[in-house]
């Protein structure tokens, strides 16, 4: 008989009426999960650099295990070897001893105290790993393509079983530890991942060859966990579905159908479906593709085995894998980056809350972070990886210390600061001097590729401002004398940033005009088009104006465009700039303008003439505005967002949180 | 002030040329500094075919992001052609990749080199130049042939520094 771990009882919330196919339970193995829903294995660099649990990591999982509402909950892959040529992470746990089972225990009691499946995952990070070793091991000795991974060699035969081994070793102390599933990771350029594919696998002994040999070590590390778990305890693995290497002959998609079906055949209970490597020179998780846009790789997975089929990757909203399970297409939905961005996500779309969700804006900074050896951060919670830090929460201000708090502007610093201070007790007054709150994100939302999802961030905190009682003031303008008469205790200046002037001669010239005009359609440009500043305001403006067939030259005095946004999605944005013929001139400055073209002046005095009937100024400056006179009336003020220093969405955000704590 | 096209471009291409002339320059310092480190005996050419693997080496490292097989085989050969005759270009050679008339071939072209002269400063003997130009774009490929699972060969038939009026690379796929 199937095992029950914690009994839950969906049938009267609102969510299970509105998604009834996310919260029907599902057999997997020999274990009843409640319902559909899986935070899957996600690295966060929050654990010691021996690999030991820290307090920063349970809460973080501790968090997640609430929010999955009785469903699986996996902590993150743990690496397996002594020697750590397995470790990709320099916060990644270990698992190659039994001092490390202590540490992995608070992990899968923190899941279970939430009535959440602990799940285990087992990562050796092969090609992408030896973060802290000189150089790591492979199937095959084959060059890296980018230069920030090690060096790897060639594992021995020897070496090939011992990994096997070392899996089957860590399986047994994830289970002493607690853990009540299993799972193997070979997805994106990991180890496993490195075996199936015949990019990385030039083996000619029994780990190498044909689809089937190049599965081999796959068969006996889940042939071997197997073994270890026993009837009760299921084991799952994660695939990819389409390596996106045909750039490099990675495998076909049917040999990675093949993978599937001998994963199946050797004993896996389940199937997470993935897709893309780290070195696939495809995007796949980043905001520029559509929602729901790789369902359809897990109904091949469905069309070719039996087991449960679980997917991640641009599933942000309950509907899609709702829709996708009562048609047969996936069995779970799993969520990584929604559920770093807010850890109650599924919670709240069973109890009908779903505009209360902070959604993920899909920018990969989680991602760039990792990769850089820093610990996880989130652009737009900012408790994320604080979770057991006390003072990131707000505390409830004695009732002699409220304040009358004025925040001016209604963007994302004024709106995120406003319902925290609220929050916490004081009276909180928002003055926007728009009709709509939201700030310059209105008119952000407006670039191409996906930008239309960071709206997501200002319609949840105005959804928090007014469950905390934040009151509104639209279609106001904060002036002296405004301050003057309300006298608030405490001022936020959160009006945004103000826009450059043009020094150059003709810079007072009637064809320029700002991004925000640009972007929200009040004013018109002509065909030949100058973007001034190089950074994320000025890119989205220019792909925007590329769109509409318009010839874009961006001038900036960055050395390079886009160097505020974060690598892990810069590159998406140079490639859209390269396909729509937009031309960037870095580290330079507008000499001149003139009647029909400006002067170009580069940063070594190199002057070069380029067409142009519009200027759209999208370079930013602090705002100073309404300072001097909270300082001549005494007032205590705080300054954020890009009011404080142009810089973007996630600063305001964070700002705002961080300033919302300290009034 | 209108811009003086002809100025700006003059003034350009002379900061260009000097940092062209600087890259042999460079090299051939840093070559006789090696020479004096090994010690007396040492053989200057062993120095120079080094020197070249380890450049080769690196450069074949900068290609593998750039490489793609998607083109097809005779795509992939005529791109990395492309690739090689552009370091000579970006040095202040003139080269250039054509397709051979086989399938699987490509020819590299190089009619302008700077190393000859830039050598003739420093004493550097004419075949040492020609050697260490065959290694390193040999060393290219070692990188190139173990990623892409492939077998190419490049071959010098016709050397500047041999008096032979251009040089002429043979890349081809090797059975």
């Amino acid at each position: 008989m199937a095992k029950v771990l914690f009994e839950w009882d969906y049938s009267s919330y609102p969510g299970a009426k509105a998604y009834p196919n996310l919260f029907q339970p599902i057999q997997i193995g020999n274990l009843i999960v409640p319902n559909r829903i899986k935070y899957a294995a996600t690295e966060d660099n929050l654990n010691d650099h021996n690999g030991f649990i820290t307090d920063a990591d349970v809460a973080y999982m501790g968090s997640r295990a609430k929010g999955v509402v009785g469903g699986l909950c996996f902590m993150q892959g743990v690496y397996m070897d002594e020697k750590r040529q397995g470790q990709g992470y320099v916060g990644q746990a270990a698992c190659w001893d039994d001092k490390y089972v202590p540490g992995l225990k608070r992990i899968a009691d923190a899941i279970h105290g939430e009535r959440a499946i602990a799940g285990f995952q087992l990562m050796d990070c092969g090609r992408v790993g030896a973060v802290e070793v000189d150089s790591g091991h492979a199937p095959s000795t084959v060059p890296q393509r980018l230069r920030i991974f090690k060096p790897m060699f060639e594992m021995t035969n020897q070496e090939v079983k011992e990994m096997v081994k070392q899996h089957v070793d860590s399986a047994r102390r994830g289970i002493e530890a607690g853990f009540d599933i299993i799972e193997i990771s070979g997805i994106v350029g990991y180890l496993i991942s490195n075996f199936l594919s015949s990019y990385t696998n030039r083996r000619t002994d029994e780990y190498g060859g044909d689809i089937r040999g190049r599965c081999q070590a796959m068969v006996e590390i889940i042939q071997g966990v197997k073994e270890v778990c026993g009837p009760d305890i299921p084991v799952g693995i994660r695939l990819c579905s389409d390596e996106l290497l045909d750039d490099v002959k990675g495998n076909t998609p049917d040999e990675s159908m093949m993978t599937y079906k001998i994963a199946e055949e050797a004993g896996a209970d389940y199937i997470s479906c993935t897709l893309g490597w780290q070195e696939s020179i495809y995007p796949v998780i980043s905001r520029d593709i559509p929602q729901g846009n790789w369902l359809h790789l897990a109904k091949r997975a469905k069309e070719n085995v039996k087991i449960p089929i679980q997917m991640a990757y641009r599933l942000f909203t309950p509907d899609k894998p709702n829709k996708a399970i009562g048609d047969g297409e996936l069995d779970m939905w799993e969520m990584c980056r929604s559920m770093i961005a807010d850890p109650q996500m599924p919670k709240k779309v069973l109890e009908g809350r779903e505009d209360e969700i902070r959604h993920c804006v899909a920018c990969n900074l989680c991602l760039a972070r990792l990769f850089r050896d820093a610990p996880m951060t989130c652009y737009i919670n900012p408790l994320c990886a604080h979770e057991h830090d006390e003072r990131y929460y707000p505390q409830q201000v004695q009732e002699s210390d409220k304040k009358e708090v004025m925040i001016v502007g209604g963007g994302p610093a004024g709106l995120e600061c406003a319902y925290v201070a609220a929050k916490r007790g004081h009276e909180v007054h928002v003055y926007e001097k728009r009709d709509e709150l939201g700030g310059t994100i209105l008119e952000a939302s407006r670039a191409p590729y996906g930008d239309e999802e960071l709206m997501t961030c200002p319609r949840y905190q105005k959804r928090m401002c007014e469950l905390a009682g934040v009151n509104f003031h639209l279609g106001t303008e904060v002036t002296d004398e405004l301050i003057q008469d309300v006298l608030p205790d405490t001022v936020v200046i959160a009006t945004g940033p103000v826009y450059s002037e043009i020094k150059a001669k003709g810079g007072d010239s009637k064809n320029v005009v700002n991004v925000l005009d640009v972007l929200s359609g009040k004013v018109t440009v002509g065909e030949n088009v100058v973007i001034w500043g190089n950074r994320k305001p000025g890119i989205g403006a220019a792909l925007f104006l590329a769109k509409q067939g318009k010839k874009v030259t961006i001038i900036g005095k960055e050395k390079s465009a886009g160097f505020d946004i974060n690598p892990s999605f810069k590159w998406r944005y140079m490639i859209y700039m390269k396909q729509s013929g937009v031309t960037a001139y870095n580290d330079c400055d507008i000499e001149e303008i003139n009647d029909g073209e400006i002067i170009v002046k580069t940063y070594d005095g190199y002057r070069l003439p380029v067409k142009c009937d519009t200027i759209v100024i999208s370079e930013r400056e602090a705002n100073e505005s309404l300072k001097s006179i909270v300082q001549e009336e005494g007032i205590e003020f705080f300054v954020i967002g890009d009011a404080l220093v142009p810089r973007n969405l996630s600063s305001a955000v964070h700002d705002g949180y961080r300033i919302g704590l300290r009034i | 002030m209108p811009v003086n096209a002809e100025k700006e471009i003059s003034n350009l291409w002379r900061t260009l040329h000097g940092a062209q002339s600087e890259i042999c320059n460079t090299f051939y310092r840093w070559r006789d500094v090696a020479i004096e480190f090994a010690g007396p005996g040492v053989e200057p050419l062993d120095v120079a075919l080094k020197a070249s693997e380890m450049m080769g080496k690196d450069i074949g490292k900068n290609l593998l992001p750039r490489l793609n097989w998607l083109k097809g085989e005779e795509g992939f050969l005529l791109n990395l052609g492309k690739a090689i005759a552009g370091i000579w270009n970006t040095e202040g050679g003139i080269a250039f990749a054509e397709k051979g008339e086989n399938p699987g071939e490509v020819f590299i072209k190089c009619t302008r080199c700077p190393w000859p002269s830039a050598a003739k400063q420093f004493g550097v003997p004419m075949e040492e130049v020609a050697l260490s130009r065959e290694r390193l774009f040999q060393t290219i490929l070692e990188d190139v042939n173990v990623f892409f699972n492939i077998n190419l060969k490049i071959e010098m038939l016709k050397a500047i520094p041999r008096g032979e009026g251009l040089y002429l690379f043979k890349l081809y796929k090797a059975n």
